[in-house]
């Protein structure tokens, strides 16, 4: 569907992308995750046509975005980081305008209209300018801008970002109904949410892949290798010596040290079924060493 | 580009800007419409052509937020990620503000009906003058809409195409000032040139500023005496410009700043 080869975008000496390639599959939904500046929104702009690469190729569904743009496009609806919203129209007004830009025959027009209307929920702001609704409104509207013309590519940079928590999760099940019929590229600085709604993910850091998997085996490489943190009382020496003894510990690193007070890495290669937390409480407790501090390092993207 | 020029052109009734233009211009056009009453002979020419030296803050105000502001609200990305040419957006922007300006001008063609109804002179003479008008006001949208992709900033674009409308205007003024320094220049102690030379000159130098004069270049339509290439120097100016404009926004694509 998406084919990207060798993506290179130069800003004067500055690479912000930097030999980015990956294939998106039809009806994937593929999760766009990486730090902020890291050169998603680039990645995106260029594949939808707003930039052009230094070098590279980007092919949607076999249309070359610079030899073939027209064709390219139609199969492609944007949503960008800041939603290219005129707030002087009404909701509808805009909407139709954009059928307009996108060369939406008249004929069933209105029945598409409130088809996407009530799919994102902005029925009853359809008369509204765009200038006056809420931020999460105008996301849903640029949603909806971009289900116009019903293109079989959805981009989405960050479409939730700065909503609040019951918008979030109302844009990600929307977004999950309209996998069932798009495919789907969708950009994320945070993990969760990548997590809820991509199959493959794509992370890239500094304009470079750093990693290309599906979400199970993601999972499954990070909790593969969780770590504990251990603050304590006594003997760095004894404690590593009591817990190496445990099944399922792999390693045990020393963090920091003052005076008496320890703090280690535990790093736990997981066995099914067995959580290694209680055998290290008990070793402890028998050992005469008091734990200060005891929780689980969460594996974050960042 | 028929998608562009509508809303264009229906969003300067969304904002004050285009009733703002439209009373500017009904009162002036009216006013000096009315002036005319006592001297017992109406001339719509003269109403025109004194109307023009409006275009230097008219046509600012009318194109200066047409790249502007899609710049600065970031809605410039969907002429960039639609199935749509640079080209047609220029031009849907382009006749959205020609239009505004022809009904403006509506003033005017009221004005003539009044005149013609009451025995006035409505003559080839007045079309002459429509005709110049607009073919005028096509080069100085032309200018606005460049100015107004240069800059993200409404004030910024209106400043820019305000100074350049003035000094097309002004070009008569400046040939005059240019040709008197050059003859002082000349006939100075530095080159100490005679008077034949120095004349001679002088011409070069003003018929070659002047040649750039729009204004001068149609002054016989009021006349009735027509000619093809002033309007073609007016169409192919804004042509330039317009060409110039769609350069400017395919530039942001390749940028690498």
């Amino acid at each position: 569907m998406i084919e990207i080869t060798n993506l290179v975008k130069r800003y004067g000496d500055k690479k912000a992308v930097n030999g980015i390639s990956f294939t998106v599959q039809k009806g994937e939904v593929l999760g766009f995750l990486g730090p902020n500046g890291a050169g998603k929104s680039t990645t995106m702009n260029i594949i939808t046509g707003y930039l052009s690469s230094t070098s590279g190729t980007v092919k949607v569904n076999g249309h070359d975005i610079l030899e073939e743009p027209e064709e390219a496009k139609k199969c492609i609806g944007y949503l960008p980081e800041l939603p290219p919203l005129y707030l002087d129209m009404t909701v509808l007004e805009y909407l139709n305008f954009m059928c307009d830009l996108k060369k939406v025959p008249r004929a069933g027009r209105k029945e598409m209209l409130a088809k996407i209307l009530s799919m994102v929920k902005i029925v009853d702001v359809a008369d509204r300018l765009v200038g006056n609704l809420s931020k999460g409104y105008k996301q849903r509207v640029g949603i909806a801008q971009a289900l116009i013309g019903d293109p079989e590519i959805l981009i989405l940079d960050e479409p939730t970002v700065g909503l609040d928590p019951n918008q979030i999760l109302e844009i990600r099940k929307l977004i999950r109904n309209l996998a069932k019929d798009h495919t789907i590229i969708l950009s994320s600085h945070i993990l969760s949410e990548v997590q809820a709604v991509c199959d493959r993910v794509v992370i890239i850091n500094h304009g470079k892949v750093a990693a290309i998997d599906t979400i199970t085996d993601l999972s499954k490489k990070l909790s593969g290798s969780s770590k504990l943190l251990l603050s304590f009382k006594g003997s760095v020496k004894d404690v590593k010596n009591a817990l190496q003894a445990l099944p399922g510990i792999s390693g045990i690193n020393e963090r920091v040290s003052d005076s008496d007070i320890h703090e280690i890495d535990i790093t736990v290669s997981n066995e099914k079924g067995s959580d290694v937390r209680t055998s290290i409480f008990y070793a402890m407790s028998k050992g005469g060493w008091p734990i200060l501090e005891f929780r689980s390092l969460d594996h974050t993207l960042e | 580009m028929f998608a562009v020029y509508k809303r264009e052109f229906f969003s300067y009734f969304r904002s004050p800007v285009g009733y703002i233009a439209l009373a500017l211009f009904s009162f002036l056009s009216g006013l000096l419409f009315i002036n005319q009453f006592g001297s017992g002979a109406i001339s719509i020419s003269s109403e025109i052509i004194s109307l023009r030296s409006f275009f230097v803050v008219i046509i600012p105000v009318i194109t200066m937020g047409l790249f502007a502001e899609d710049k600065k609200r970031g809605t410039e990305i969907l002429f960039y990620t639609n199935p749509l040419s640079l080209f047609d957006v220029v031009l849907g922007k382009f006749f959205a503000a020609l239009s505004l300006l022809g009904v403006m001008f509506l003033n005017v063609i009221v004005h003539m009906i009044i005149t013609a109804v009451n025995k006035g002179v409505v003559d080839i003479g007045t079309w002459g003058s429509v005709i110049v008008y607009f073919f005028l006001a096509i080069l100085f949208i032309a200018i606005g809409i460049f100015a107004s992709a240069l800059t993200d900033s409404q004030i910024i674009s209106a400043i820019l195409s305000f100074i350049i409308i003035l000094i097309i205007q002004l070009i008569s003024t400046i040939s005059t000032l240019a040709s008197s320094s050059v003859s002082s220049f000349l006939s100075g102690k530095m080159f100490s040139m005679d008077a034949e030379k120095v004349s001679k000159a002088v011409e070069k130098v003003s018929n070659g500023i002047k040649w750039l004069d729009p204004f001068a270049k149609t002054q016989d339509f009021r006349y009735g005496i027509f000619s093809v290439a002033p309007l073609v120097f007016c169409l192919s100016g804004a042509l330039i410009f317009l060409y110039l404009t769609y350069r400017v926004l395919e530039k942001k694509r390749w940028a690498q700043n």
